[in-house]
């Protein structure tokens, strides 16, 4: 009887209850968003950090990777030191700079990783095959656009300019073996990858030595943590970065959304609520003669109560679902907006969609359908039957 | 992962001059002859606890040995966008001085060339551009907008957010005024049956839906100057910046007001309209 009485007072204003569900449906599409926004971010990019399996890197004292054009030096000696603990799996020295190709009077300019192709974790293989002579590299889509060369082609490269004898310096012929994506860069920047040793040797003397970030892939059962203070402990020239510490330095500077994502979140579940109470509110006035006589053959408190706790929920639930398909509707496109942040990595997602992001949405959201009704239903259920009958039969 | 290859080398990060990056790494009291001067950020000075007239030792890389210099001045950050999520320190070295100590010989990262006017410009980004080997020379508004791309995304990002939120309100308001509107059925049955035409009560219920959402509007702009002040105060803590995060202008304030009163005005003539056309007995439930 409870659900019927409910139902039946939610029909009899079809225009009423519809404006109410669709505008807690656009409230419900906000919060997903935002509880999506919260968790989505720092989710992709653990992701995006252990998609390679590495779990520490080391970049140079007080920065982050490739955050500065710091090195680290005696590199190679910091290598042979890591792959030396029992802890460590693989450990891949990468080193940054540029690369300049001389092309048809023009110069094309791309980022330029130097890596051990053995162990490297910066890019993936799309064709073709690794660099393994120090005079080949491999190189992502924008730079063999930019150049207009396929795999099995040589190509001029040089890393930096001489201004005083207007010519450029560090200069190889290199062969292009493959075609990768690289992981932690922009879809549209021009990169390629090389031995480390050829950049070293292109950069000259000071590079000699030098990588700008060493990432550590431990064994299995490793503690990474411990790891990281023991090596913070030995090694006073270099910051060690975990995953978790990678991550709470993002949660920092991405600190901004988050905080984003909990008021806009808490907004819609304000602007929901108040909704829902004040039309469920307007509902019991209106119905509080029927009320009254409900109460005055017997009905128990209990059930009146329930049936406006019921009434709020219905509608707070009924508004769910299209506020869940609206939230994801929104979320691309809002993600689309974000995505073009410069310099973002391609697999970044700021709205990342996960099970649990819709079951807290939907679980608020439920929560605050019954919350709800407690204002309304306790007002219902607490008129005196008698007063209330007489102002109602006076009118 | 970005590189920054067009950094003034007056702006390089702290971490590479004072590699330990906090207070830790900067040591008191060495003595020099002449020691050179430079300037601090007032984050550092207040986490480092540096004051101007305090002697600190800066190095290019941790371990090194550095130059023993003097803090000269403590400069206020400047409310730039850009620097709110870096939480790294800065200091200001004089050029030969900073050059010396990375062992940068005699280079630079960029120049500032000062121009007389638009034409001028133009004409010295063509003429450094032909003669330029290594280097290109761009027009500062071209700098800026190339920099301010991330801000770009952003404020796309906000306007998106806006946009929801004033769908989410719209519908909120529709129902809130739709409501209203139908408390009133007694009142308009009473008006219709004592011989009032359906103008007049539409007209009224029209002026006073306008009326609320005139005052709700107005409480909208207090409320809504509230949460910008607390915002202000809760970010700029946070970053520990003077840029103002929320702002509310007058075009704000416009377009708030005008939304409300339209979006009131057409809640009320859609549900006095639906009033009207009932039966008045049937408003009063007989």
């Amino acid at each position: 009887m409870i659900a019927t009485l409910a139902f039946a007072s939610l029909r009899r204003h079809r225009a009423r209850t519809a404006l109410a569900v669709l505008g807690v449906a656009v409230s419900a599409a906000m919060l997903l968003d935002m509880v999506m926004l919260s968790s989505g971010m720092r989710e992709s990019f653990r992701g995006l950090l252990l998609s390679q399996g590495f779990q520490l890197r080391l970049s140079p004292k007080g920065t982050l990777p490739f955050d500065t054009e710091a090195t680290i030096r005696a590199a190679d000696s910091l290598v042979a030191l890591l792959r030396a603990r029992p802890t460590v799996e693989a450990v891949s020295p990468v080193l940054g700079g540029q690369l300049h190709f001389p092309v048809a009077g023009a110069t094309v300019t791309s980022t330029a990783l130097g890596v051990d192709p053995a162990v490297q974790g910066d890019y993936e293989l799309v064709a073709g095959r690794n660099p393994v002579a120090p005079d080949e590299m491999v190189a992502n889509d924008a730079v063999f656009r930019a150049l207009g060369r396929s795999i099995g082609d040589t190509v001029r490269a040089a890393s930096g300019y001489d201004p005083q004898l207007r010519t450029l310096s560090g200069q190889r012929v290199l062969r292009i073996v493959g075609r990768v994506r690289f992981v932690y860069l922009a879809l549209d920047q021009r990169a390629a990858g090389l031995p480390i040793g050829t950049l070293r040797a292109m950069n000259g003397p000071a590079a000699t030595d030098r990588a700008s970030l060493v990432m550590v892939r431990l064994r299995p059962g490793a503690d990474v943590e411990r790891e990281r203070e023991g090596l913070l402990a030995q090694l006073r020239t270099v910051t060690v970065i975990s995953t978790s510490e990678a991550l709470r330095q993002v949660d920092e500077r991405l600190s901004y959304f988050r905080q984003l994502a909990v008021i806009l979140g808490a907004v819609s579940l304000v602007v929901g609520f108040l909704l829902v109470t004040t039309l469920v509110t307007v509902s019991v006035n209106e119905r509080i003669g029927e009320i009254s006589v409900m109460r005055a053959i017997g009905v128990r408190r209990w059930r009146v109560v329930a049936q406006i706790l019921l009434e709020s929920s219905v509608i707070m639930l009924a508004a769910s679902p299209i506020g869940l398909a609206l939230g994801l509707v929104t979320a691309r496109w809002l993600n689309s907006i974000l995505a073009r942040f410069p310099g973002l990595p391609e697999r970044i997602d700021f709205f990342l969609f996960q099970p649990s992001a819709a079951w807290t949405a939907l679980g608020l959201l439920a929560l605050c359908g019954v919350l709800a009704g407690v204002y309304p239903s306790w007002r219902g259920a607490s008129q005196p039957i008698a007063t209330t009958l007489r102002q109602e039969a006076v009118g | 992962m970005k590189y920054r290859l067009a950094f003034l080398l007056l702006s390089l990060p702290l971490c590479a001059l004072a590699p330990q990056g906090t207070s830790r790494s900067i040591a008191r009291g060495v003595t020099q002859d002449s020691p050179r001067s430079i300037a601090i950020d007032s984050r550092l000075a207040a986490d480092a606890g540096l004051r101007v007239g305090d002697r600190v030792v800066i190095a290019s890389e941790p371990g090194m040995p550095g130059d023993s210099v003097v803090v000269a001045a403590i400069v206020e950050r400047r409310a730039d966008p850009a620097e709110i999520a870096r939480g790294e320190y800065r200091i200001r070295l004089h050029l030969d001085h900073l050059q010396a100590l990375l062992g940068y010989g005699d280079r630079v990262d960029r120049f500032a060339v000062g121009t007389r006017d638009a034409r001028a410009t133009r004409d010295a980004v063509a003429r450094i551009n032909s003669a330029a080997y290594g280097f290109r020379a761009h027009r500062s508004a071209d700098v800026a907008v190339e920099t301010s791309r991330t801000f770009a995304v952003v404020s796309r990002f906000h306007r998106a957010i806006g946009t929801i939120t004033i769908v989410a309100s719209a519908i909120f308001l529709l129902c809130i005024m739709l409501l209203k509107v139908d408390e009133r059925r007694r009142d308009v049955a009473a008006l219709r049956l004592i011989g009032c035409s359906s103008r007049t009560i539409v007209g009224s219920v029209v002026l006073e839906a306008a009326a609320v959402a005139v005052l709700g509007s107005l409480a909208g702009i207090g409320v809504g100057a509230a949460a910008s002040w607390i915002v202000n105060y809760h970010y700029q803590a946070v970053y520990r910046t003077p840029l103002r995060f929320s702002i509310v202008t007058v075009d704000i304030v416009l377009l708030a007001v005008t939304l409300s009163l339209v979006l009131g005005i057409v809640a009320g003539w859609l549900a006095a309209r639906r009033l009207v056309r009932t039966p008045p007995l049937a408003l009063l439930g007989r």
